[in-house]
């Protein structure tokens, strides 16, 4: 019985989301938008920390990545939305292979901090290489063009762009999951539970950690193809080392330990940023006395502590 | 907590009331006795702050004027202020939140050229006008021109003609710049430029420039490679805090004692004389969009006056822009006896309306204001504010130093 809850909660949140602009203001369907390309970032983000135990600090790379490639194609080229997160994708997936590359050979906070430094090398020439990515302005008045397959929508209109991304980030979230109850899934998290004996079993850990590495990349790139749009600019704070922590705290406040958990972190960030930003400028030092409290007394997140207890674990 | 959270938050619970009572009627339509309401976007946060704070008091001051006059059509006004944080991603947040959430009729403001050739672009599918106050790129007015953006305050090409016809009567040839990295410090550059180089094609413009990150704290390394390069006179268009620190780090190092020609392009940004005080060198060139002395009719009379007395400091060409766009919404929506964007759209194209810098028109086939510059060479201590005067003060005439609308590249 108890297993069949996730489920049910599921459904609900899906129904709730599908049916959410005949509810909320208008402006929340704004907040809702960032928050499933947020959310999914976050989830992707997870496949790697609370799956396989790598804490990345340069996630960011692969979500600016694909920000930048879909603001180009869109700004110089045109192309259908479609084909330029489908380019997005592939750019992030190369990207994450190479970076992945170097830094899966490394632990710890060796590994973090290798993947703090390729995340700043992608920051430094995303700020500095002016004549293609215009410098610290970015990548801006692009035009909204069609979707593509000859699908008609309006993707000016903020209902529609709501829609479209609700459509891909389930996908694509569907996708993550069914990597993490794959085989392929369950040795990434033996790996995160003890490296070595996974090694002695004759399993290669390093090219689990890789792949893994390079899916999360992938489907960063894919939020990223997602966010520049809706935000209306690529710009260096995209790839920014800031940018990679936010990632990490969605999955710290919502929880690492479920699948659903770094969305539910993305979605209590995003409003608390909403909410908070609305009354003082000091949105940052609430978020810090918030994750300080979740570290010290709720470390399996918020929504892991509540389905913990729900589910008696 | 700043000042208009409570008010904040007034609003916006009027706001939920207003959106229960009539959803399917959409966003916020005007009816008879509700207040005027104009949401504003500004640098609240950070080195730049202060420029928002300025801003903020225009704003104020003129809504108080408005109000104590019998508001706009009758309703009073009140504004929502959101911080752009100086980012062109927040900006656009704030703008639909602004108009979504707060209902606002109209928007203003926006500090930065990168703030705002990120912005304009999506202010067409917010329905709302917007009026620039600050921000100087020319693109916005140009190639990313549309039928809801204006500007009223002046733009780079009008101050970089004005800097050119001052640079021209001086005796130096071989020009640099020390600019932000980021869309205006290199546009300022390039139409400093061009507009130099038609009225006196003799002479160099360097390639050894600097432009170090907006918000750079060290500008030893620019000021030296500057001052080994060795040019007879450096366009500096910094501003804000950089300004600020660059001053100070350059007196330190003897910049200002080498003889050659400098021109600060907003560098008589009230802001920055005020936190300079006598740190500003004696007989530099700035300029400003707006200059509270240089403009003599009886509304900046009145303006400089109650901007004074009211907060104590002389009005900076930011907080005039503030001002003079909430007058200029008055005539429009006035003209257009309606806050409806569609209308206020049309009021306002091709509107001439009176400011403290005088008759203004935007101009039908951009929306650029025809606004000009005053340039002033620094000279003794005015002590009642803590400034450097500008003495001589040259202020050009808008029609003299805005180009064509052809020269723009705008088509709306």
């Amino acid at each position: 019985m108890k297993g069949s809850i996730p489920l049910v909660v599921m459904a609900a949140v899906l129904l709730a989301l599908a049916t959410l602009p005949y509810y909320v203001p208008y402006f929340y369907i704004f907040v809702a938008t960032e928050v499933l390309i947020m959310g999914l970032l976050a989830g992707s983000y997870n496949l790697i920390f609370g799956y396989t135990g790598m804490l990345s600090f340069g996630h960011a790379a692969f979500f600016g990545f694909g920000a930048y490639i879909t603001a180009m194609l869109l700004m110089h080229f045109e192309v259908p939305l479609l084909w330029a997160m489908i380019a997005s994708m592939a750019g992030a997936l190369v990207l994450a292979a190479i970076i992945g590359f170097f830094c899966v050979r490394l632990d710890e906070v060796y590994f973090a901090m290798l993947t703090l430094a390729f995340g700043m090398m992608v920051f430094a020439v995303a700020l500095q290489w002016r004549s293609l990515t215009n410098g610290s302005d970015g990548i801006s008045g692009f035009p909204l063009p069609e979707f593509g397959l000859g699908i008609d929508l309006t993707l000016a209109d903020p209902m529609v762009y709501y829609y479209m991304v609700l459509v891909i980030v389930v996908l694509a979230s569907a996708v993550l999951y069914l990597i993490t109850r794959s085989p392929f899934g369950l040795m990434l998290k033996a790996i995160s539970e003890n490296p070595e004996r996974v090694a002695f079993c004759g399993v290669n850990e390093r090219r689990h950690r890789l792949i893994a590495f390079i899916i999360a990349g992938t489907f960063a790139g894919l939020s990223g193809a997602l966010f520049a749009p809706f935000n209306r600019v690529a710009n260096p704070d995209m790839v920014h080392w800031t940018q990679s922590a936010e990632p990490v705290l969605m999955t710290i406040l919502g929880g690492a330990g479920y699948f659903m958990g770094p969305y539910f972190g993305a979605a209590v960030f995003v409003l608390l940023e909403t909410w908070i930003t609305s009354y003082t400028d000091q949105w940052m030092l609430f978020l810090g006395i918030v994750l300080a409290l979740m570290v010290l007394f709720f470390r399996r997140g918020l929504l892991g502590t509540v389905l913990d207890r729900v589910m008696g674990r | 907590m700043r000042t208009p959270s409570i008010r904040s938050r007034i609003v916006r619970s009027a706001f939920a009331i207003a959106a229960a009572a009539g959803l399917a009627a959409g966003t916020a339509q005007a009816q008879e006795g509700e207040p005027v309401r104009l949401g504003a976007i500004y640098i609240m946060s950070g080195t730049a702050s202060v420029y928002g704070q300025f801003a903020e008091q225009g704003l104020e001051l003129a809504i108080e004027e408005i109000n104590d006059a019998g508001g706009i059509l009758g309703r009073p006004v009140e504004y929502e202020l959101q911080d752009s944080q100086l980012k062109a991603d927040v900006a656009i947040q704030a703008a639909r939140k602004l108009v979504y959430q707060d209902g606002v009729h109209a928007l203003m403001g926006i500090d930065s050229s990168g703030v705002a050739a990120g912005l304009v672009p999506t202010i067409p599918e917010l329905n709302r006008s917007l009026i620039i106050t600050h921000a100087a790129t020319p693109d916005v007015t140009g190639k990313l021109c549309n039928r809801n953006t204006f500007r009223i305050s002046v733009n780079i090409n009008q101050n970089m003609k004005g800097a050119a016809m001052v640079a021209a009567e001086t005796d130096a040839k071989r020009w640099t710049t020390i600019g932000p990295d980021y869309a205006f410090g290199h546009q300022s550059w390039e139409f400093f430029g061009n507009y130099l180089k038609e009225i006196d094609s003799s002479v160099e413009l360097m390639d050894q420039t600097a432009f170090p990150r907006f918000g750079n704290e060290d500008f030893t390394p620019f000021i030296n490679s500057v001052m080994d390069s060795d040019p007879d006179g450096v366009l500096i268009s910094l501003w804000g805090g950089d300004l600020v620190n660059f001053v100070r780090q350059a007196n330190n190092l003897g910049f200002f004692d080498k003889g050659f020609e400098v021109m600060m392009t907003v560098g008589a940004a009230t802001e920055v004389l005020s936190a300079l005080g006598k740190d500003m060198p004696e007989g530099v060139w700035l300029s400003t969009r707006y200059w509270f002395g240089a403009h003599d009719n009886p509304m900046n009379e009145r303006f400089v006056e109650a901007y004074a007395s009211k907060y104590g400091n002389p009005p900076s060409y930011n907080a005039e822009g503030a001002y003079a766009a909430v007058y200029a919404y008055k005539a429009a929506m006035e003209k257009a006896g309606s806050t409806d964007a569609d209308k206020v759209i049309d009021a306002l194209s091709g509107l001439t309306v009176m400011t403290p810098m005088g008759e203004v028109t935007f101009r039908e086939g951009d929306h650029q204001a025809t606004v000009g510059p005053t340039w002033g060479r620094t000279a003794g201590m005015n002590e009642k504010y803590g400034i450097r005067n500008l003495d001589p003060a040259r202020t050009f005439d808008g029609r003299d130093v805005t180009p064509s609308v052809a020269e723009t590249g705008c088509k709306m």
